[in-house]
């Protein structure tokens, strides 16, 4: 019995420093990113080799916000995730419900295209998205860049929430339409309660993806001032100029909210990944 | 009135379908007294009839993308590029109202039969309400369907149709010059053509799959086994290292990324600088600087940023395992490896493959790991022609050969066929949805 207290005790010990040096390596650029984001100096060369050592600054970050834009471009960035949000939510929830509670002629092919197209990666028609946003005047606009990612995205959140919406009963609804309730409102008031699950996922999805997105905001944003994160980002660590501490500075603020929600939603996630692995 | 005298034994049906047939809602409006659907179906034929000539116009344009026309002023000459989506936008709407078309004489059809059924004609009242009703999925779908159509479909069929032109830089980019259609001939310059490009084309497939390989299984067994060794060690501070290791997972791809490009930079990367101040090297490595180095550190960052994902999965799966298995191994005595080896990990592996696949593809689009990393470099020997770098992935190509190179034919090329090698694993995983299983679609 000692004998087998030991092993074990040994085996944490092994495993706890396989952890440690894991933790290492993947703390080590996150820690440095902070100590780069509060370090004088500009370029990664000039940076100390240790984490915090060369002393304490907020230099960055204020001029983050006043020689660069910054703030045009978390706006930005802003206004396109959040209209992509909402109406990537609508346009797809009131398809999926047409899609789960009509029968019609064309149901069929329709959901079966849908599935085909979202295999397609949407980068791959990026020419011809470029030709026709420049011939509906689209180009170098907030919107057009919203449409593209609203319609790239809409064949498989469309299956997506059809797929929740049927699981839901039918007898809801049905009831509701005896009662006279038109099919409109029998979406707003029954339907889209019920799907909430889903539609909060959905919405916090569509809401993250454009944050760091690049090759569409690079094609179709040409101004300074309508530049988003990603792009603003990018272009402090190019390959002509390097200024890696105002970088880090804006990674952060970009990150850290997004890290935030990671770790409060951890376990929410784990099981969610578990029950939608088993039930496929 | 022809109407008045139709028989409700099913006999008129002929007569119906060709009145329908002839011209959209005929029947509607001459036997059915269906006015409302009627009027609406001619006023959409009439409308199509109206816009044919236009349509037929740009169909024309579509398949002679335009005459070179030098004595005109550039900005007066005809757009071989838009001549192209126009087409394909006409194509599109002669499809759409070809569907209507069938539809209409189908609702001529079920409308005869429900009046041979109950022996007379719906109420004014009747017949609105049901079209208002059956309009609803129509008002509802019509977002989706044209947002797609647009921003999808069409784009898709455009860069199809743009693997079979010469639409590409120095001579042949509108509207200074026209395109015109060349067959197979970009296909067969890069299957063995060109030299340059096709050797580049066959070293950067090949990377693409290696490197789709590669980052799928380290990160997966990465995940696996964390995941795993979690589990099974019973550290107290295990959710402390769970939140660590979710942290890469969590930071955006672009961020990360960039950082990493930064920190192994060959001359002042801090990678460098950190180990020659140790004294463990005395000359810097160059991590990104020499092809097959740079192929190998793309796979390692890679791991870095992505085996968050497969623990966060793996423990999802074993937490959903059912307890009985387990109580069961351990009543017949089998040890803890044992039960791990046989039980946990054969489940876990069954229940996470199909996110392997996808997984899988996700990698071999995966634009973000490479550009942001390496840019696709350092340079090799077919650079100069093709612009593809060492690290390149064929998406980072085709980003490179539209945006820089402005070779748009042979960027098309290649998508047709990431296409062609990722569709066989999307009906794999379509055949396996729940609702193409139990035939509900």
């Amino acid at each position: 019995m000692k004998k087998r207290y030991q092993q074990n005790l040994v085996i944490k010990a092994v495993v706890t420093t396989i952890f440690c040096a894991i933790s290492f390596v993947v703390l080590y650029p996150l820690v440095y990113v902070v100590s780069a984001a509060f370090s004088p100096g500009v370029g990664i060369a000039s940076v100390n080799i240790i984490p915090f050592a060369d002393g304490f600054t907020i230099e960055h970050f204020v001029k983050l916000f006043t020689e660069s834009d910054y703030g045009k471009w978390f706006r930005n960035t802003l206004v396109i995730a959040l209209s992509t949000s909402v109406i990537t939510v609508f346009v797809a929830s009131l398809g999926a419900y047409v899609f789960s509670r009509f029968r019609f002629v064309i149901k069929k092919p329709m959901l079966m295209s849908y599935l085909i197209l979202q295999i397609f990666p949407s980068f791959v028609g990026m020419v011809a998205i470029y030709v026709i946003l420049l011939r509906i005047k689209g180009l170098d606009t907030l919107w057009g860049l919203v449409l593209v990612y609203v319609a790239g995205n809409i064949p498989y959140n469309t299956w997506l929430v059809k797929n929740y919406m049927d699981t839901v009963s039918k007898s809801l609804d049905e009831a509701a339409r005896i009662d006279g309730a038109s099919h409109f409102r029998i979406y707003t008031t029954i339907i889209l309660p019920v799907a909430r699950p889903i539609i909060t996922f959905l919405a916090i999805v569509s809401f993250t993806a454009p944050w760091m997105d690049y090759i569409f905001p690079k094609m179709v944003l040409r101004s300074v001032d309508k530049q988003t994160l990603a792009l603003g980002l990018f272009s402090f660590v190019t390959d002509k100029k390097n200024e890696f501490t105002t970088f880090a500075a804006g990674s952060l603020l970009v990150a850290i909210p997004f890290i935030i929600f990671f770790i409060v939603t951890q376990r929410t996630m784990i099981t969610s990944f578990g029950t939608s692995a088993v039930k496929e | 009135m022809a109407s008045t005298l139709l028989p409700h034994d099913g006999s008129a049906e002929k007569k119906v379908r060709i009145a329908a047939t002839a011209f959209m809602g005929l029947a509607h409006i001459i036997y059915l007294r269906d006015h409302v659907k009627g009027f609406l179906f001619a006023f959409i034929e009439t409308l199509f009839l109206l816009c044919s000539p236009l349509v037929l116009g740009k169909i024309r344009d579509l398949i002679t993308l335009g005459e070179p026309q030098p004595d005109l002023p550039i900005k007066m000459r005809g757009n071989s590029m838009f001549m192209l989506i126009d087409g394909i936008l006409m194509l599109a709407v002669v499809a759409v109202f070809v569907i209507i078309y069938v539809i209409s004489v189908r609702s001529a059809r079920a409308g005869y039969r429900e009046y041979c059924r109950k022996k007379r004609f719906p109420q004014k009242g009747e017949s609105l309400n049901a079209t208002l009703g059956k309009a609803f999925p129509v008002v509802g779908i019509a977002p989706s369907f044209i947002l797609i159509l647009v921003f999808v479909v069409v784009p898709l069929l455009f860069s199809m149709s743009v693997a079979f032109t010469n639409y590409s830089a120095p001579d042949h980019i509108p509207p200074n010059k026209t395109v015109d259609w060349v067959g197979l001939d970009n296909f067969q310059a890069l299957l063995g053509g060109e030299a340059s490009w096709s050797t580049g084309f066959a070293r950067v497939a090949a990377w693409t799959l290696i490197w789709a390989f590669s980052a799928t299984v380290t990160c997966y067994f990465g995940g696996l086994i964390v995941a795993v060794l979690l589990k099974e060690s019973n550290l107290k501070i295990a959710p402390v290292f769970r939140v660590i290791f979710i942290l890469p997972y969590a930071v955006p791809a672009v961020v990360s990324m960039l950082v990493w490009r930064n920190l192994l930079n060959g001359t002042f990367g801090t990678v460098n600088r950190t180990l020659m101040a140790l004294g463990l090297i005395e000359n810097p490595i160059p991590w990104l600087g020499h092809p097959a180095l740079a192929q190998f550190t793309c796979i390692l960052v890679n791991l870095w940023a992505g085996f968050g994902y497969f623990m966060l999965l793996s423990m999802g799966t074993m937490t959903a395992v059912s307890q009985d298995i387990f109580e069961a191994a351990k009543i017949d005595g089998a040890s803890r490896f044992q039960v791990l080896k046989s039980i946990t990990l054969p489940l876990v592996m069954y229940q996470t493959m199909p996110l392997i696949i996808m997984s899988f593809t996700h990698n071999i689009n995966n634009f973000g790991a490479i550009f942001f990393l390496t840019g696709g470099n350092p340079t090799v020997a077919d650079s100069t022609t093709t612009s593809a770098g060492g690290t390149d992935i064929l998406v980072t190509w085709i980003y490179k050969l539209t945006i820089t190179l402005l070779k748009y034919n042979y960027a098309s090329v290649i998508a047709v066929m990431i296409f062609m090698v990722l569709a066989p694993f999307a009906i794999f995983n379509f055949r396996r949805t729940r609702a193409f299983r139990e035939g509900e679609l």
